[in-house]
């Protein structure tokens, strides 16, 4: 394993200074299921110093944000979430997801920031091959298997798919952020938190988080009258395994009609991919037992399977036809 | 890899489909070659030049031609070599093929290039239209990268000190190829404008 060093500040605003002080050669330090299995691996990106914020007061909470709403610290392990009450009784969709995130043993130590921020899991990456995101310059998830960890829908230079879940079916509920910066607070969509490949800081990652910056809380406003979301997750193991495909549909449903949806698909794209053609087809629909066959018609249509990854397309597919029926079903 | 300034384009195998049918029949009727044409126009157009390169038996004009007619352009080039022009980036045509058949060729993607060499200009194939359009250009080869879909471009290339990156076109073709160190690699042009900023944000930090 990499040599590293270790500081535990107390507070966010330590946590951004020591950041800043050692740039990209710090990060920060939570659960660390992907941060240690990346030192493991030795790769280029991962941090020689780590900032372990778990001892930073308030990280760490589920709350009533008191408008109908939930604040949840980014540090919250992500088995808590799945045992949350309340959370199951606003956002049972983001419940489901959760508990198909990894093994119980990793969602005990899992953090709901490190879920939304993790490194991508190419194996060409993880097992050290100098690709886009190791210090290389070519992708070798293009050109060699390619059936489980890559895209469907095209990449930018890397062609890693995004493999979180959190996310996924966090956007769905119209879901924020806050980071901590050394400028004070930044809000984002958690859909502009993960925009998929982007050059930051001279690095390629999934996510828009600066070197000295740190995710605080995500939030979720309050569920509106009628919603009903389905989280539906394939992959090559039945448990422990990230998606091949996975969708999570939410539909702000009046009488029978579709006034409002969401449509985000997971492990197809670099990010967590909001399908908005299928979004506007469904808006005003009434909900049928053929609308699923519809919807497909409409859906991926920019789709770029690689050599080993079309049938990830439709087991897409597959998972919006099943999700609309699904949700048709549920008043 | 330091910031790229400049980006050296063959047309066969990079920048249009071309057909590998004229550059055999070449071969066939100059050089003797026998058996099947390759699948890969990029293969066929290399292996003639190498055989050019060894004799002095020259090539057939009316077949590259040909060639260069039914060329069909990838539909991401004009987008990146525009975006490449936007972003200060010299994009300069070195190619082994004969001046007509380029001529041809540039019918399909005018005012594009910066600089044009071919074999008839650069007095040469293979190295000699990538070091006249870098000689020309006052550039330092390691500004500047070339992009092939063969081993022999990648050679050539790294011959002259410039980045040799691999154009993917065909991913088994591509896995063998990757063993020969290219610099970097690209799995379609629209990737090309990205590739360069990546490398300059990652030299700037």
């Amino acid at each position: 394993m990499k040599k590293i060093s270790i500081y535990r500040p107390t507070t966010v605003d330590d946590a951004i200074q020591i950041l800043s002080q050692h740039g990209k050669q710090a990060g920060v330090y939570a659960g660390g299921t992907d941060l240690l299995v990346r030192l493991k691996n030795r790769l280029d990106q991962a941090p020689t110093y780590l900032v372990d914020i778990k001892r930073i007061q308030n990280l760490s909470y589920i709350k009533d944000d008191g408008q109908g709403g939930v604040q949840i610290g980014a540090t919250t392990k992500l088995a808590e979430l799945a045992d949350s009450d309340l959370l199951q009784k606003r956002y049972p969709m983001l419940v489901e997801a959760i508990h198909m995130i990894s093994s119980p043993e990793l969602r005990n130590a899992s953090t709901l920031g490190g879920d939304l921020l993790q490194e991508v899991w190419c194996q060409y990456l993880r097992g050290g091959y100098s690709c886009w995101r190791n210090g290389g310059y070519l992708c070798y998830g293009a050109i060699g298997d390619n059936s489980y960890y890559h895209s469907a829908m095209g990449g930018r230079l890397c062609y890693a798919v995004y493999p979180g879940d959190a996310a996924v079916a966090l956007i769905p509920y119209d879901a924020r952020v806050k980071l901590a910066t050394p400028a004070g607070t930044k809000e984002l969509t958690v859909e502009q938190l993960v925009p998929g490949d982007m050059l930051v800081d001279g690095r390629i990652q999934s996510h828009v988080v600066r070197f000295n910056e740190i995710l605080t809380e995500v939030t979720l406003p309050a569920p509106k009258l009628g919603l009903r979301a389905s989280f539906e997750k394939l992959r090559p193991r039945g448990v422990w395994d990230f998606a091949m495909a996975s969708l999570a549909l939410r539909l702000d449903v009046r009488g029978n009609t579709i006034e409002d949806s969401r449509v985000v698909f997971g492990g197809i794209s670099g990010k967590p991919l909001r399908e908005h053609a299928v979004e506007s087809f469904l808006k005003g629909k009434t909900l049928s037992a053929d609308l699923g066959e519809q919807a497909v018609a409409v859906a991926l249509a920019n789709a770029a399977p690689l050599k080993y990854n079309s049938t990830k397309i439709d087991m897409a597919k597959g998972l919006l036809q099943s999700g609309l029926v699904k949700l048709n079903g549920t008043a | 890899m330091g910031p790229l300034s400049a980006v050296l384009f063959e047309p066969v195998g990079c920048l249009a489909e071309f057909s590998p049918e004229p550059f055999h029949e070449i071969a066939v009727r100059l050089y003797g070659r026998k058996g099947k044409a390759s699948r890969s126009a990029g293969r066929e157009y290399w292996h003639l030049l190498n055989l050019m390169e060894a004799s002095d038996s020259g090539s057939i004009e009316a077949l590259e031609v040909e060639a260069a007619d039914g060329a069909i352009l990838y539909e991401d080039v004009l987008p990146a070599l525009e975006e490449l022009k936007a972003m200060g980036v010299r994009r300069l045509l070195a190619s082994s093929l004969c001046d007509t058949a380029i001529t041809r060729f540039l019918a399909k993607c005018p005012h594009q290039f910066d600089a044009v060499w071919t074999r008839a200009n650069a007095r040469g194939i293979k190295t000699a239209p990538l070091a006249h359009a870098i000689e020309a250009a006052s550039l330092a080869p390691g500004h500047a990268m070339f992009l092939t879909d063969t081993a022999e471009g990648l050679v050539a290339a790294k011959s002259l000190g410039i980045h040799a990156v691999l154009m993917m076109n065909d991913p088994d073709e591509a896995k063998r190829l990757a063993t020969h160190e290219p610099a970097g690699g690209i799995v379609s042009l629209h990737e090309l404008p990205d590739f360069i900023r990546f490398i300059a944000g990652r030299y700037a930090t």
